[in-house]
């Protein structure tokens, strides 16, 4: 089944002098379960396109479909809930908030969600537990190593039970060991409990373990390969 | 969990924020108190001054005394009229006077003033003239007296030349001025006493004696046992002459007066102006002095007094001084207006930079799923719990420190003193108690609050996300 359909889609800056054509018609489809890295050159497009499929930017042309739903014909707030119960983020600087700890980071949107506290608890540990900071549920961000919060960063993705998780070089920030071992649970998340997973990447010990690889360059798809 | 909660964690997530901001609105409460305390402070206590050091709340004078200062305005004075006065429940004494103006001589010098006639028993009612007598008088020589003493600080006397000349009427006065530590007050002040003590005699019925401003002693030269010859215009254009023996000095704190002032006892002043029986006017002492009591009190006077006398309230009598500090108190507003600009700044300052240090924040909570109206709602509630509690802080803390205020009022001594008095300001801050005044100054800043809430809620319901991430 798709979760994902991109088509025809082209971003285009007009800040103040140049004219950037960012994404130049993108026409690419997505499967649930599907554990895919887009990679290219810095500047081709990769955060861009990221960016509108994850419905905080809007195309200049073409269309985003999420589980059929068209994300240009949803208004502002319901585009905001829609994000909510069907898109998970990773960010490449993590962006846990600061004030809260590692359990009320992976809790908050079930609080948004008006879940049951005994329901909030269980998931939160749950998840804690399947990036494996269950012992680290009670620390503040500054406690914990990038890697870690970048692991506590996956689990709030995975907390509203989207239809697939958007990375923007969540790796980026690591030290390989971290990259390794955060790799490792998004395998397994998707192996296990059929997660989709996009991200995008510079890293080529990334991209080794990504299962379908679409490189782009100057906002264009040069090759999709699924291995 | 609902937004007023969420705001209220929030609030204790990050203490050191919320401490910086509540302290902003915090001190911005306070300073509005601290100020406008001092502002009213010092025009209760200019009246109090005013009304309580001579024109009192209420007086009986001739109908056209007030606008035609001239003796034939005078009423005739009676025992009868006097008891039907203090039969009034609010009135609890009378203080008569009898007030013209004359020509003094001394040896070569002459000058115009103003004499009292008064009882100086009575007196002590309101004016309390026998306070005001001269009890130290730094003379040329009593200067020179404690410059060469050795024993006295080097702070005194420095000071003591430049003080040269005044007169003081209290020993705190006396002290202060010459820099002298109030604990060390009984080694030095009996040393001080030898140098500039001074003695006055006492004006009593049937004598004619007086007591003078000290600033008009030093203009005249006129010494306690010298003699001072009046002229002047009688009742019905008879002439008025008399001499006098100087009894006493007193130090009028206007130095207007002190430069003009005469005080005969009130008989003598009558026969001087050939007007035995008559007063110019009377000040009453009254138990209630609230502007309700004292309207109520005139009304029923009114039907017991002659009919060429009226009643006049401390209004009338002291309008020229409630204009000029109406036109003070606007100065003031400006004051105050100008406190309010630098007060805002800093509210405003702390929640821009609030605003800017959590657009990332805003940010993340926007992409996964918040509504940006939920998120404006609990920042808006954390910002007036902020508010509120600042306001609050500053009430408390502000009502405590005026409190102590008004029981020590701040006395400035030595130079900074004479700075004032340079400046025709009594060199004390009085602060006016806790009052309604409060309230508008906390709904000022707590309007200031609101109105800053406005910037965040502006950005977060106008925010980008891609933006704010990448802040
Ligand atoms: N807000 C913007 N305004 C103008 N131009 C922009 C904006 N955002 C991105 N661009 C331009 O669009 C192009 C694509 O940028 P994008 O950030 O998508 O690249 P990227 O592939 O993510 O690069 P990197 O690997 O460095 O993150 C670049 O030329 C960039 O300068
Ligand atoms: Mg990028």
């Amino acid at each position: 089944m798709k979760v994902l359909e991109i088509k025809e889609v082209h971003k285009i800056y007009n800040s103040s002098e140049v004219k950037v054509h960012a994404v130049n018609g993108i026409s690419i489809d997505f499967e649930e379960g599907e554990f895919a890295a887009i990679v290219g050159p810095s500047g081709s497009g990769k955060t861009t396109l990221l960016n509108m499929i994850g419905g905080l930017d809007n195309p200049t042309e073409g269309k985003i479909l999420v589980n059929n739903t068209d994300l240009s014909t949803l208004k502002s707030s319901d585009l905001i809930d829609f994000r909510m119960k069907n898109i998970g983020f990773v960010f490449q600087s993590y962006n846990l908030i600061p004030v809260l700890t590692a359990k009320e980071n992976v809790e908050f949107i079930m609080n948004l969600q008006k879940r049951s506290k005994k329901e909030r608890n269980e998931r939160t540990m749950e998840l804690l537990n399947a990036v494996g900071l269950g012992e680290r549920a009670e620390s503040r961000p500054a406690k914990l190593s990038g890697g870690q919060q970048q692991r506590v960063a996956v689990a709030r993705a995975l907390a509203s039970k989207p239809k697939f998780i958007l990375a923007d070089e969540p790796t980026a920030n690591l030290d390989s060991k971290s990259t390794e071992t955060l790799l490792e649970i998004m395998e397994e998340l998707n192996r296990e409990e059929k997660i989709t997973f996009i991200f995008s990447t510079h890293d080529n010990r990334v991209v080794k373990k990504a299962r379908r690889v679409v490189t782009i360059e100057d906002g264009k798809v040069i090759s999709d390969e699924t291995r | 969990m609902n937004n007023i909660k969420l705001a209220w964690k929030n609030l204790w997530r990050n203490r050191r924020r919320t401490l910086i901001t509540a302290a902003s609105v915090f001190f911005a409460v306070f300073f509005a108190l601290f100020f406008r305390s001092l502002q009213l402070g010092s025009y209760d206590h200019m009246y109090k001054n005013a009304i309580e050091s001579y024109s009192g709340y209420l007086q009986i004078q001739q109908e056209d005394w007030w606008n035609d200062k001239t003796i034939d305005n005078s009423f005739r004075y009676t025992d009868s009229l006097n008891e039907r006065i203090l039969d009034d429940k609010n009135v609890t004494g009378t203080i008569p006077r009898f007030e013209s103006f004359a020509l003094a001589s001394s040896g070569p010098n002459t000058k115009g003033v103003m004499v009292l006639g008064i009882d100086p028993e009575k007196e002590q009612r309101l004016s309390k003239v026998k306070d005001k007598k001269v009890k130290f008088l730094l003379t040329a020589k009593a200067v020179e007296k404690i410059c060469e003493d050795e024993n006295l600080p080097q702070k005194t006397r420095d000071m003591a030349d430049k003080v040269e000349g005044n007169a003081y009427s209290t020993v705190d006065r006396f002290l202060s001025d010459l820099s002298l530590d109030p604990g060390r007050r009984d080694e030095f002040l009996p040393i001080l006493e030898s140098y500039a003590g001074f003695q006055n005699g006492a004006i009593q019925k049937g004598e004619p004696g007086a007591w003078i401003g000290s600033g008009l002693s030093d203009y005249m030269e006129l010494d306690i046992g010298d003699t001072l010859v009046l002229i002047s215009q009688g009742y019905h254009g008879t002439t008025a002459a008399g001499k006098y023996e100087v009894k006493g000095l007193i130090k009028q704190p206007t130095p207007e007066l002190d430069n003009k002032v005469v005080y005969l006892p009130v008989d003598i002043a009558r026969q001087l102006f050939n007007a035995d029986g008559m007063l110019t006017s009377i000040a009453l002492d009254l138990k209630n002095t609230d502007d309700k009591a004292i309207r109520e009190t005139s009304i029923r006077l009114s039907k017991v007094i002659p009919g060429s006398t009226r009643m006049i309230d401390w209004r009338e009598m002291n309008e020229i001084m409630i204009q000029q500090m109406e036109a003070d108190n606007k100065s003031g507003m400006i004051m105050i207006g100008i406190l309010y600009l630098v007060i805002a700044f800093g509210v405003f300052g702390t929640v821009l930079m609030m605003t800017a240090e959590r657009k990332r924040e805003f940010g993340v909570l926007v992409a996964i799923g918040m509504q940006k109206t939920k998120l404006a709602s609990i920042i808006s509630l954390e910002m007036l719990y902020i508010g509120l509690l600042g306001i609050l802080g500053g009430m408390l803390v502000g009502a405590i420190g005026i409190t102590i205020g008004v029981s020590n009022p701040i006395v400035f001594k030595g130079e900074m003193a004479l700075i004032f008095e340079e400046y025709g300001m009594e060199p004390k801050l009085v602060f006016a108690g806790v009052g309604t005044y409060f309230l508008w100054q906390s709904f000022i800043v707590g309007l200031m609050v609101l109105i800053s809430i406005v910037h965040p809620v502006r950005k977060i319901l106008g925010l980008e996300v891609v933006n704010a991430l990448r802040a």
